[in-house]
């Protein structure tokens, strides 16, 4: 992604910027701006079929409901047409952990940034790792998610919020993939005999730019349909 | 290894054959040229379909083609000219164009400018391949649900459709920063925001547009794949979902793709009018702004596509006026553009033909355009020729017109050759009269009750007349399209004998030799004023000398972006196949990037070998 | 990216938080958020989204500024960045209220 500005100027070698910001930075930035667009298209989705959720009808909840409680497959608790309350399928203590986990590899990243920009490899290189490993956790939480609401009977055909579900956080998910494997690259290169070259700060700061978005893009995904209920 | 010791050497790129430098290139006017070619392969391609289906409803009941074959070729022939023809060619330009114009050496990224042709090329070949593999798209370039779901479109055209349009997507938005990367911070010295050419403006705001609609589509192009293959309903009312979501997002990103397709027609012909008119554009900032204000606003006019599907009135008064807004800043540049012309010693070269049957043939689209945002008139236009009329006025009469201006009038700057001016006018002519021919009775068919895309009508309908003359247009803008290929074979075969600026025009591209040097320019020009090359001429000027001392740093060859591109078509592939397909293609991807970022292209001691 | 290139790094005009400060900034991130989870299993009624929604925000704010050093770059990268966000915003916003207003969808 970040690519070398290719020197079009008339000091040989120099980087050239009419600006004087870099143009690997703008780059990730105005992609970022786009990206806005494609998680607010999957955000829209799913807020507009919220709470167009239709009820399971009593013959499929004892067909297939578990013992005793009776689940949805909405968001958050309900009360049905005929009173009956229906526990919704979000594990909100499980996730806000998860949250925290994502939060605490924003602080990591941030931490390798400086580390990579300070001239303090090994800071880098540990925070680096720290923010991979809570990365992976992260991803971990969502597979364990993924896999409860499938034993709940909530999946892509289910309805329409386990669709926008699915497809928004398993979007968000292969974002987090994508840094994990930026992260590890990075980490990779680092151990080289070169480092990451004269530019190492910069490259991780770029790489930071791209996963405290993925951050931010979980904050308001965590709001919209962990926090606010139905 | 790219660094050429002394400016006017030229830079020593290993070459083993002529085929693989053109696979490695980096370099911005070769992958303009790249897209050149292709789009117009694609635009004759995109011809063909649409003599086939003038050819079908010549006569009433015609038998050219059946039913479910006319629905394919009314939809590839809007894929192909959206896509792949105009975008491409406009794509073209932006290549070529705004590095020369900016005075820079290159993109900001050379290496993902090549990777977006190639991503380019993959999708426009995916798309094409459903021709042989089960059926092309047959839905309309728009895809509406339900009729692209199951059960009513059961064939893979429509995973074809969704595929290959993100594949094109990802090229598109690659293309799209890189330009606005570039133009932001890699002007020359004294090249202000406001000394831009009207070309590189433009271009800057279509690359805005797409970086900010394309991924609305991207993500409706995934929602109708997971309806297709992995069983959500999205856009099926069956299961709770919703076909009107489908037509918001598909237009959320449709209508800023509109001036995508138009903008940069109207940055070549605010080029071509003060070059021929031998005055400066007039009002300048006038039509900057409203470049500006046209793609702000056509991000607020979208279900101006969708009056008829029960917007409820508040919406439809809304929709309604911000879309006959678009008509104040689109007014500005017409009069601009005649005021341009009023008093200027005018020279009528074929490029200005062009331009100016542009300002006519677009002003005409405009209008009925205008017409139609009117929602109780839209009503009865819906799905009507009308329509059809209307919007190839704006596409052909507008975009294809302005970026053939552009080809005549930059033809010398990119090959060292003219067209021929002779057979370039006979050109003109058979575009234009045969545009009107064919596009102009399609107002009075839809008037009187044609609907669109319909493959054959009943010879009482009092339809037959407007129909045949349409199709004898259609095949007198095929033969204008022979005589520009006539043209163009005949320039490149003759003497290069262009000099360096034959048109005496004002911006920085023709400061340079015709064609152009590898690294673009040997000294880096100085920008004093809007207009420089008139500014430096008026005021006795000299372009300033080679600084032999200086090392250009030219950025060597790679096939990394190649390879990515084939990774990713591998990936499209499996999207379309086997998931073994999908997986080899992440595995290529992932190996090419780890080379790319590897891949030694700065001019450090030590980067390079 | 690339292993080459010539970019001073840290050459920032404005000074950067030190490592003490990013803790603290990541310690106000934990209590906002906190605060958000007890503000959702508390019975405070219609004023509960608009305070997840502020609260969010802030959020959203500091980790743009702070960790992403938006405050401490050339505004033009803020500007590029909001208006991509603005306009994400307004649209959705915009087709979200077709959607809510819209008689169509409770008729489906």
């Amino acid at each position: 992604m970040a690519e070398a500005a290719h020197a079009p100027s008339p000091a040989a070698g120099a980087r050239h910027s009419t600006t004087g910001i870099d143009s690997r930075k703008l780059l990730m930035w105005i992609f970022l701006a786009s990206e806005c667009l494609f998680f607010g298209s999957l955000i829209s989705t799913y807020l507009i079929f919220k709470g167009d959720i239709p009820f399971p009808s009593p013959a499929f909840i004892t067909e297939h409901m578990h013992g005793g409680e009776v689940t949805g497959w909405f968001p958050a608790d309900r009360t049905g047409p005929d009173g009956t309350e229906y526990a919704g399928v979000l594990n909100i203590p499980v996730t806000s952990a998860s949250t925290f986990v994502l939060l605490m590899s924003s602080v990591a990243m941030v931490l390798a940034v400086f580390g990579a920009q300070n001239g303090r490899p090994k800071m880098m290189k540990l925070w680096l790792f720290a923010t991979m490993l809570l990365g992976i956790v992260f991803l971990g939480f969502q597979v364990f998610e993924f896999h409860e609401f499938g034993a709940e009977g909530l999946n892509l055909s289910t309805n329409q919020f386990g669709a926008s579900f699915f497809v928004l956080t398993g979007f968000h998910g292969a974002h987090v993939t994508v840094g994990v494997l930026m992260l590890g690259s990075l980490l990779v290169g680092s151990m080289r005999r070169t480092g990451l070259g004269p530019d190492s700060g910069f490259h991780v700061e770029t790489v930071g730019l791209y996963w405290h978005f993925v951050d931010i893009v979980w904050i308001v995904i965590f709001t919209i349909i962990y926090l606010i209920p139905a | 290894m790219a660094t050429a010791a002394g400016a006017l050497a030229p830079p020593a790129v290993p070459a083993p054959s002529v085929v693989w430098s053109w696979l490695t290139t980096v370099d911005h006017k070769r992958i303009g040229t790249l897209y050149g070619v292709s789009g117009m392969a694609f635009f004759v391609l995109g011809g063909i379909e649409a003599l086939m289906i003038r050819g079908q409803l010549a006569v009433p009941n015609g038998d050219v083609v059946d039913a479910e074959h006319f629905n394919a070729l009314f939809s590839m022939h809007a894929l192909t000219m959206i896509f792949l023809a105009i975008m491409p060619l406009g794509a073209a330009f932006f290549n070529w164009l705004v590095p020369l114009m900016i005075g820079a050496r290159d993109v900001a990224f050379p290496r993902l400018n090549a990777l977006s042709y190639w991503f380019f090329l993959a999708g426009a070949l995916m798309l094409n391949a459903s021709w042989f593999l089960g059926g092309a798209p047959d839905t309309g370039w728009f895809a509406y649900p339900p009729l692209t779901e199951e059960p009513f479109s059961t064939s893979r055209a429509m995973d074809f459709y969704t595929v290959s349009l993100l594949i094109l997507g990802v090229a598109s938005l690659i293309a799209a920063l890189n330009f606005i990367v570039t133009i932001i911070n890699l002007r020359a010295p004294g090249m202000t925001m406001l000394r831009l050419p009207v070309f590189v403006w433009m271009t800057m705001i279509v690359s805005w547009l797409l970086a900010l609609s394309l991924p609305v589509l991207t993500v409706g192009l995934v929602q109708l794949y997971f309806d297709r293959n992995f069983t959500t309903h999205f856009f099926i009312p069956d299961g709770g979902g919703d076909p009107i979501l489908w037509q918001h997002i598909f237009w959320i990103f449709g209508h800023p793709e509109v001036y995508v397709l138009i903008l940069p027609a109207m940055g070549i012909v605010s080029e071509v009018l003060p070059t021929f008119a031998r005055k400066p554009l007039f009002g300048y900032a006038a039509v900057v702004f409203a470049g500006l204000s046209i793609a702000v606003l056509g991000f607020a006019v979208w279900s101006h596509h969708m009056f008829t599907t029960g917007l409820g009135p508040v919406p439809r008064v809304v929709f309604s006026a911000t879309t006959m807004t678009i008509a104040v800043p689109t007014g500005v540049k017409i009069f601009n553009w005649l005021a341009t012309l009023y008093g200027g010693n005018i020279r009528f070269t074929t490029a200005m033909y062009f331009a100016v049957g542009f300002i006519a043939t677009f002003t005409i689209g405009g209008i009925s355009g205008v017409m139609h945002a009117s929602p109780p008139i839209d009503s009865q236009q819906q799905d009507t020729y009308f329509i059809v009329a209307h919007l190839h006025y704006v596409l052909f009469g507008g975009a294809i017109m302005g970026i053939f201006a552009g080809v005549y009038y930059w033809f010398p700057k990119f090959t060292g050759r003219f067209l021929n001016e002779g057979i370039g006018k006979l050109h003109f002519w058979l575009f234009f009269i045969g545009m009107n021919l064919t596009f102009f009775p399609m107002h009075f068919l839809g008037v009187a009750g044609m609907p669109r895309r319909i493959y054959t009508y009943d010879a009482d309908l009092g339809w037959e007349t407007w129909n045949f003359v349409a199709t004898i247009g259609a095949f007198v803008i095929a033969a204008g399209m022979l005589t520009f290929l006539w043209n163009f074979v005949r320039s490149l075969r003759a003497e290069a004998n262009a000099p360096d600026n034959p048109w005496d025009a004002p911006t920085l591209e023709w400061a340079t030799s015709s064609p152009p040097p590898e690294h673009d320019f040997d000294v880096v020009p100085v920008v004093r004023a809007r207009d420089p090359l008139w500014h430096d001429r008026d005021n006795g000027l000299a372009p300033p000398e080679p600084d032999p001392n200086e090392h250009i740093h030219l950025p060597p060859p790679s096939y990394y972006p190649l390879l990515i591109a084939i990774g990713f078509a591998l990936f499209g592939i499996g999207a379309l196949s086997h998931l073994a397909v999908l997986a080899l293609g992440a595995v290529v991807i992932v190996y090419g990037v780890w080379g790319w970022v590897l891949e030694p292209t700065g001019p450090e001691p030590g980067g390079a070998h | 990216m690339s292993v080459e290139g010539g970019h001073a790094a840290g050459a920032h005009q404005r000074s950067h938080p030190t490592v003490r400060q990013y803790l603290l900034i990541g310690l106000l991130l934990m209590l906002i958020t906190v605060v958000e989870l007890i503000a959702s299993y508390s019975d405070i009624g219609s004023l509960l989204i608009p305070i997840l929604i502020v609260l969010s925000a802030v959020k959203f704010a500091v980790v743009v500024a702070y960790f992403m050093h938006l405050r401490f770059e050339d505004p033009l990268l803020t500007r590029l960045f909001v208006f991509g966000f603005v306009l994400a915003g307004a649209i959705l916003i915009a087709l979200i209220a077709l959607f809510w207003t819209d008689s169509a969808i409770s008729n489906r």
